[in-house]
């Protein structure tokens, strides 16, 4: 459905997007998993074809983006990161002007915004001003206009930000049912756990690259067994490192002064770990130990926590 | 075109639902109309205000008090204020402002005018104002021409009563041998001046007549005067809000659909338009029941707020190609705004002005629109307003096509933010 062959970006010598490829299945849940900055966003503009990028093909639905920009924009939806409608009209009203936009037929709209109100909690409203509805409400309606002509590929930037469980829980249900109803959606995002929980594959990307790609499982194969270790303290690089050099099968992620992350069986190593810091006079503030999962795949591929 | 439609229709709901910055858009000029018709008056007659004139007479004989008097006397004493002072504290008063001219009489000028040797009134006009001094020397001039004919024609007659005067005491004798050579003066011009040559018809327009009246009102000029002015307002919020879509994210989100960005600026176009239509018509229903104005032919009328409205939203979504930001928009739009209205004729009529400034006039939006609602109101004929309303359509489509190219680059340039 989307095809993405050595996408490049380039603004004032920073490479945004920088030669990524990728595939996406049709139905499928395509994670972009990254930090602020990665260049997700980048990416989601070139696909919506908001931005021209500077080398590389995108194809969707078997058609070449450039050449049949205007077809592809009727297949294909978005929801940004911004809540973009406009507040002083009703619920209503904003979903029956983007849905005519595409396309649709005042009828059939008529019909659907029944259905997609009655899905997200929100019938009963569809007459007040959306200034009138809360953040999460608001969340919903941003997703229902993306979705109102059932696009065939839905580019999604981060829809859940600043909203509770419980509409998160309501987005990713409409999200997933409209992934069963064969649409492919693409889903940026800088949390774990909802790409842990949402995302069929996940693409890790860092300073415009993709570093890896996979399901969920294939990503932890690549921490293997081991754990990924954070000690904190007051050490130098030149102690950490020589700390570390004791340990053979240990692999330093990222060593900095008064920090060390690293990659060791902990259950089995830890305990020499923390003795030779003793050993060598050093006193530590904190120790944590993560288990392989998409957290720890992050750490070992860019040295740095998601959050950092 | 649908999508136009469809946008339109969006931008109609948002401004019917938030009206209150157009509304008060409208409500200026009826308040201002209101106010200029109290101050000014209701009726058709022109309302001038009294010049002040200072006079240094330095003659101070019969004859230039004759000429002060019939210059102080009957309608003159509406149009003129005169005041007698010394020649210095005349001109000092004028420096300061004060007066609008100073008439110098010079000292024997009752005798060079009897003597036939020519007589020099030396009148110093206020630099700084335009108007009031131009009264004052067309009432001096009239009236030392009027004086000059007097002169020639009863010149024997007025030596005669001068040296009677001078004597101090006048006889019987006097008073019917300056009788007989008047009435002799008289008889003998008599076949020349009357019946008058030239006469005047007084013709008071009655009530029915008045009905056609093709004169203009103070509110038949101030209304769409500052109609046109805060239309010019009204059409920049409806343009403000493609900066405000740019903020809001629904530009972007628009652009990831199948709309074109072109479709959203002509949108943008047509809507500030026609709500420029209906509130001119609002204006013109206003202008109609409060006070009294007889706007002329309606289809004419129409035609008039047709043209003219597209010619301003042409226009703002030309300025508005250049602009990038609210801030931005907000004082340059304001300023161009102002200065052109004032230029134009929506805050003083262009008659005003010096005559370099009127030609500058003739290159602003308020002057042609102005010219065609006077022209409607006074009732001109059918050909004398084709080419100003074909002037005013061409120039809306040519800024209409040049806005929208520029704003469409402009706009795609920004939309990533």
């Amino acid at each position: 459905m989307l095809k993405i062959e050595h996408l490049s970006k380039t603004f004032d010598s920073i490479k945004a997007v920088d030669d990524i490829s990728f595939e996406v299945k049709k139905g499928e849940i395509f994670g972009f998993l990254g930090p602020n900055g990665a260049g997700k966003t980048t990416a989601i503009s070139m696909i919506s074809g908001l931005l021209k990028p500077d080398s590389g093909k995108i194809t969707i639905d078997s058609m070449d983006l450039e050449s049949h920009l205007k077809r592809i924009k009727k297949i294909m939806g978005v929801v940004p990161q911004d809540m973009a409608f406009y507040e002083e009209l009703t619920a209503s009203e904003n979903l029956l002007f983007w849905g005519r936009l595409q396309g649709v037929k005042r009828k059939i709209l008529e019909e659907r915004i029944q259905i997609y109100l009655q899905a997200t909690g929100l019938l009963g409203r569809e007459n007040d001003p959306l200034k009138k509805y809360s953040g999460g409400m608001k969340r919903r309606i941003n997703l229902i206009i993306g979705l109102i002509h059932q696009p065939k590929l839905l580019l999604l930037d981060e829809p859940t930000i600043g909203i509770d469980v419980q509409t998160r829980l309501n987005i990713f249900n409409l999200i997933k049912e409209a992934s069963l109803q064969g649409t492919t959606i693409l889903y940026t995002t800088h949390n774990l756990q909802e790409a842990e929980e949402l995302c069929h594959r996940i693409a890790i990307m860092d300073q415009g690259k993709i570093l890896a790609m996979g399901t969920l499982e294939e990503l932890i194969q690549i921490v293997g067994e081991k754990d990924i270790i954070i000690i904190s303290g007051k050490f130098s690089v030149d102690q950490g490192r020589k700390i570390s050099s004791f340990f053979k099968d240990a692999t330093v992620l990222s060593l900095k002064e008064g920090k060390i992350i690293l990659s060791l069986e902990a259950s089995k190593k830890m305990p020499l770990l923390l003795e030779e810091f003793f050993k060598h006079g050093i006193s530590i503030d904190d120790v944590s130990i993560k288990q392989p999962n998409l957290e720890s795949v992050f750490l070992k591929l860019t040295g740095r926590e998601l959050r950092e | 075109m649908k999508n136009i439609l469809h946008l339109i229709k969006k931008d109609f709901k948002r401004k019917w639902k938030n009206p209150v910055v157009i509304l008060g858009f409208l409500l200026i000029p009826v308040i201002f109309t209101l106010i200029f018709g109290i101050v000014f008056g209701s009726s058709e007659e022109q309302i001038l205000p009294q010049v002040s004139v200072l006079v240094a007479d330095k003659d101070t004989s019969f004859f230039s008090q004759f000429l002060l008097t019939s210059l102080n006397q009957g309608e003159l004493k509406k149009f003129i204020k005169l005041e007698v002072v010394e020649e210095e504290r005349g001109r000092k008063l004028l420096d300061k402002g004060k007066a609008s001219a100073l008439l110098i009489i010079p000292e024997n000028f009752g005798d060079d005018v009897l003597e036939g040797r020519g007589a020099e009134l030396t009148l110093l006009k206020n630099p700084a104002e335009q108007f009031l001094p131009q009264i004052a020397e067309e009432i001096v001039d009239t009236s030392s021409l009027l004086f000059s004919a007097l002169f020639s024609v009863f010149s024997d007659e007025i030596i005669l009563l001068r040296d009677v005067i001078n004597k101090g005491e006048l006889t019987d004798v006097d008073v019917s041998s300056i009788s007989v050579q008047v009435k002799n003066r008289i008889e003998g011009i008599s076949k020349f001046v009357f019946p008058p040559v030239i006469s005047l018809k007084q013709i008071t327009i009655s009530e029915k007549e008045e009905e056609k009246a093709t004169s203009l009102s103070v509110q038949g000029y101030i209304l769409p005067a500052m109609a046109i002015m805060f239309l010019l307002f009204i059409c920049n919020i409806v343009f403000e809000d493609i900066l405000r879509e740019k903020e809001m994210g629904t530009l972007l989100r628009m652009s990831v659909s199948p709309m074109k960005l072109s479709e959203f600026i002509w949108s943008k176009t047509i809507t500030s338009a026609l709500i420029g239509v209906l509130c001119t018509l609002v204006l013109i229903a206003v202008g109609r029941i409060l006070f009294s104005i007889h706007w002329g032919n309606i289809f004419l009328v129409f035609l008039i707020v047709l043209c003219l409205n597209i010619m301003l939203a042409g226009f703002i979504s030309f300025i508005y190609s250049f602009i990038r930001t609210e801030r931005q928009a907000g004082a340059v739009l304001s300023s161009i705004i102002i200065v052109m209205s004032m230029l134009g004729g929506s805050m003083i009529p262009v008659e005003n002005y010096p005559l370099f400034i009127q030609k500058i006039s003739k290159f602003t939006l308020n002057y042609w629109g102005l010219r065609a609602f006077h022209k409607a109101i006074q009732q001109d004929p059918l050909q004398d307003f084709i080419p100003i309303l074909l002037g005013m359509l061409a120039v809306g489509l040519l800024f209409s096509f040049v806005g929208a190219y520029f704003l469409r680059k402009n706009l795609r340039k920004g939309l990533l933010r």
